[in-house]
Order: structure tokens, then C-alpha cells, then sequence
């Protein structure tokens, strides 16, 4: 005859299903205790390792790229805020700082290029205005995108225009540029001339030709480009901002 | 004439020949117009600008990129410079300007300063000396012309500062 489970044995039960989970707690504090363990070391290496290498980061643009690929890899972003764990780093600081220096060229130089400018002759100002100091040289183009497009949580004022052939341009008026006027810039760009017209659009890009006097009248409207109606054959536009005696001048 | 004038990088871009049409642009354009022509004729020692000739003038024209300025946008920019006191019309159809590259109370307090300097005070001066003369080569008044040099002497004249003896054959002007 089958014996029901006494009072005795759903105790033991119980009993051994407490022990089970003291044990489980026990485990998971062990471990907890030992992850928290190793954040502390991890902390404190990384600390010191920003603390040792703190010049370096200002220093060097390779360096700095390589931090910010492998920060971007396991999905974190340095420049995401100036407090708490990462500033120690000084990597949010670096940036900052050389994003003011870009507002403070962008607006310097507005008075002639109407607030578009290359990214090559933003960083030679940039470095002119930054001291002989080596570690205010090396200031890379990547440094430079980097700071810049950090520059857009100000809205539509600020803006990276990528214009082929690794060549970018930073646009610091309000008003943010279209597919078109990007492209626009590009083939100015390419073809290494300051300007464009509706016929260089017209065959290069193939677009109609009401296509290509909008997008060019819209850049004389904004104060990115000039108009020169002295050539015989066709307008053109002109781009201060690709222009190399303006580029030059001081 | 040979010009010392350093050209800024607008002469070289050829829209700088063409007057814009956008409001700020052509501010910008209209600024560096004014430095530029004032710039010129203070080194080139020009007193006076007709717009029939300035085809000829390199200062609107460079022939290395084939633009000269329009003489509509030319106008413009004239009377821009006659509102900060730097030029006037000399005809009714605003053709011959004179153009001062300083203003004529800006002139007027260099040539008073000049002539304390050099402790003229209470001599009778010719107007001849005082722009011709090697003594002031190296003033900004040297070579302007007697015009216009006169007009600025009517300034101190009013401030009870000078005064200016005319007559036929000679100009004279004395300082107090």
C-alpha cells in the first residue's frame, strides 16, 4: 500500500528547497561581488591608462582615432556627455574644445565665404590660430569631422558636406543644404574650378535645366555663391569658399 | 603709373567685376570695392574718377581675367562712398567724381596736425609747397590735388583755424 508523503517529508522538502536557494543567493552575491570586482579593476586600469596616456590623447591623431573606432565598436560614445566616467579621459574635452575653435573660424572667415568653407582650409586656420605648440599641430581631418558633427546638436546651423574625392565642407549659416546643392558643390569641386553653371550641371549630372538654375539661384539666395555674368558664353557661379586667392587671403 | 597697390583676392575672382545681386553679397562686394578704390587712389594720388574712362584705369579692369567693372555697378558704388564722405559728382549726370581717400575732416585734422608739428603756425604757406614740396612726400595730403585741397582748408577756415588768401597768380594759406 502506497504511503502518502507525510508532514515529515514535504519539511524536508522544504527544507532542502530553502538550502538551494541560499545556496543559489549565495552564488550570484559570490559572482555579483566578483564582477563588480572587476569593473572596479577595469575602472581603475582605464583611469590610469587615461591618466598615463591623457597627453597622448591630445597629441596624437592616430591615437585618437584608433580610441574613438574602438569606443565606437563596443558601442560606446566618449563625447556623449563631459561628466561622470568618461571625462576623465579628456577625450569629450579635446573635442570640445576644438569645436569651439571651428565656430570660431567659421564665423571669422563668413565675411568672405558666406559660411561654407573646406574642411583643408578650415584645419590650416585651425592650427594657425591654435599656437606653435606641437601637440596644437597634429589635428587631424578626422578630428576635425569628429568635433564638427558634434556641432549639430545646434540645429541646422551646423553641418559636414561630404563633396567626393575625401574633400568635405563645413556649412555654418542656417539653412541646410539639399541632395542638389551637395551635389552642385561636388562638381565644382571635381573639377577643381570655383564654379559652376547650368550647362556644367546640365551634361555632367544630366538634370533639366530648370533643375540646375534652382539649385544654383538657391546658393546665390543663401550667400554661398557669387554670380559672374561677364563670361560670354554661359553664367557661372562662383564659390568663394573653393576660391584659392580667397582660401589664401587673410 | 606704376601702382603699389596690393590687390586683395577680389580682383582676381571674376564675379567681384559683376554687381550682385544678393542683399549681404553685395554689401561684402561693395565694402571691398570702397577699400580698394580708396586704397588706389591714395597710393596713385587720384583725385578724380570719370566714369567714360575707366576702361583704361587698371583698378576696374583686369585684363589677366577679362572682366572690367560695369559703370552701373561703378555708380553704385560711387555713391556709396559719397555717403561716407570719401567722393562727390562733379556734373549734373554724375559722370566725373572727386574722390577724397580721406574724408575732407579727416584731411583737414592731418593737415592741421602737420602744420603744428612743424611749427607753421602764423606763416603764410603756399598751397603749392604744402602739396608739392619734398618736405611732405611722405604725407597722406602730398600731391593732392589744389581742388581738393582747398575744399579742405574751407573746413578749418569755418573753425576759425586758417585762412586762405587767393589770389591770381598764388595760393597762400596761414594757420592759427
Amino acid at each position: 500500500m502506497r504511503r502518502r508523503a507525510g508532514v515529515g517529508a514535504i519539511q524536508k522538502h522544504k527544507i532542502a528547497q530553502e538550502k538551494y536557494k541560499d545556496k543559489g543567493n549565495e552564488i550570484q552575491e559570490n559572482q555579483f561581488e566578483q564582477m563588480t570586482k572587476q569593473l572596479e579593476v577595469f575602472r581603475i586600469n582605464l583611469e590610469d591608462f587615461a591618466t598615463k596616456h591623457k597627453n597622448e590623447i591630445r597629441k596624437n591623431a592616430d591615437f585618437r582615432r584608433q580610441f574613438q573606432e574602438m569606443c565606437a565598436t563596443i558601442g560606446v560614445d566618449p563625447l556623449s556627455s563631459g561628466k561622470g566616467f568618461w571625462s576623465v579621459l579628456g577625450i569629450g574635452d579635446f573635442y570640445y574644445e576644438l569645436a569651439v575653435q571651428i565656430v570660431e573660424v567659421c564665423l571669422a572667415t563668413n565675411e568672405k565665404n558666406g559660411g561654407l568653407i573646406s574642411l583643408s582650409e578650415l584645419r590650416t586656420r585651425l592650427i594657425k590660430a591654435r599656437g606653435q605648440g606641437k601637440q596644437h599641430q597634429e589635428i587631424s581631418m578626422d578630428d576635425l569631422i569628429c568635433a564638427a558633427k558634434k556641432l549639430k546638436i545646434f540645429g541646422s546651423g551646423f553641418s559636414v558636406v561630404s563633396v567626393g574625392k575625401g574633400q568635405y565642407m563645413v556649412q555654418s549659416v542656417p539653412g541646410e543644404l539639399s541632395m542638389d546643392h551637395t551635389a552642385v558643390l561636388h562638381q565644382a569641386a571635381s573639377f577643381g574650378q570655383a564654379y559652376a553653371s547650368v550647362n556644367m550641371l546640365r551634361t555632367q549630372l544630366h538634370w533639366e535645366e530648370q533643375r540646375c538654375s534652382r539649385a544654383l539661384d538657391h546658393m546665390l539666395k543663401e550667400g554661398l555663391a557669387w554670380i559672374d555674368l561677364q563670361e560670354p558664353t554661359e553664367k557661372r557661379y562662383y564659390f568663394p569658399s573653393m576660391f584659392t586667392a580667397c582660401i589664401n587671403s587673410k | 603709373m606704376s601702382s603699389e597697390v596690393e590687390w586683395p583676392w577680389q580682383y582676381n575672382f571674376p564675379p567681384f567685376f559683376t554687381l550682385q545681386p544678393h542683399k549681404e553679397t553685395r554689401v561684402k562686394q561693395i565694402t571691398a570695392w570702397k577699400a580698394l578704390i580708396l586704397d588706389y587712389c591714395g597710393v596713385n594720388k587720384i583725385c578724380s574718377i570719370d566714369l567714360r574712362e575707366t576702361n583704361e584705369m587698371s583698378l576696374f579692369t583686369n585684363a589677366a581675367i577679362n572682366r572690367t567693372l560695369e559703370s552701373s555697378a561703378l555708380l553704385v558704388i560711387l555713391e556709396e562712398l559719397q555717403n561716407s564722405g570719401n567722393a562727390i559728382p562733379m556734373d549734373k549726370q554724375r559722370q566725373r567724381w572727386e574722390i577724397y581717400w580721406h574724408t575732407l575732416e579727416e584731411f583737414s585734422q592731418i593737415i592741421y596736425n602737420y602744420v603744428m608739428n612743424s611749427n607753421s603756425l602764423d606763416m603764410v604757406l603756399t598751397i603749392f609747397e604744402l602739396t608739392e614740396s619734398d618736405d611732405v612726400a611722405n604725407e597722406e595730403f602730398y600731391k593732392l590735388n589744389s581742388d581738393v585741397f582747398i575744399k579742405v582748408l574751407r573746413v578749418l577756415e569755418k573753425d576759425n583755424k586758417c585762412e586762405l588768401i587767393l589770389l591770381e597768380d598764388s595760393q597762400g594759406v596761414k594757420f592759427f
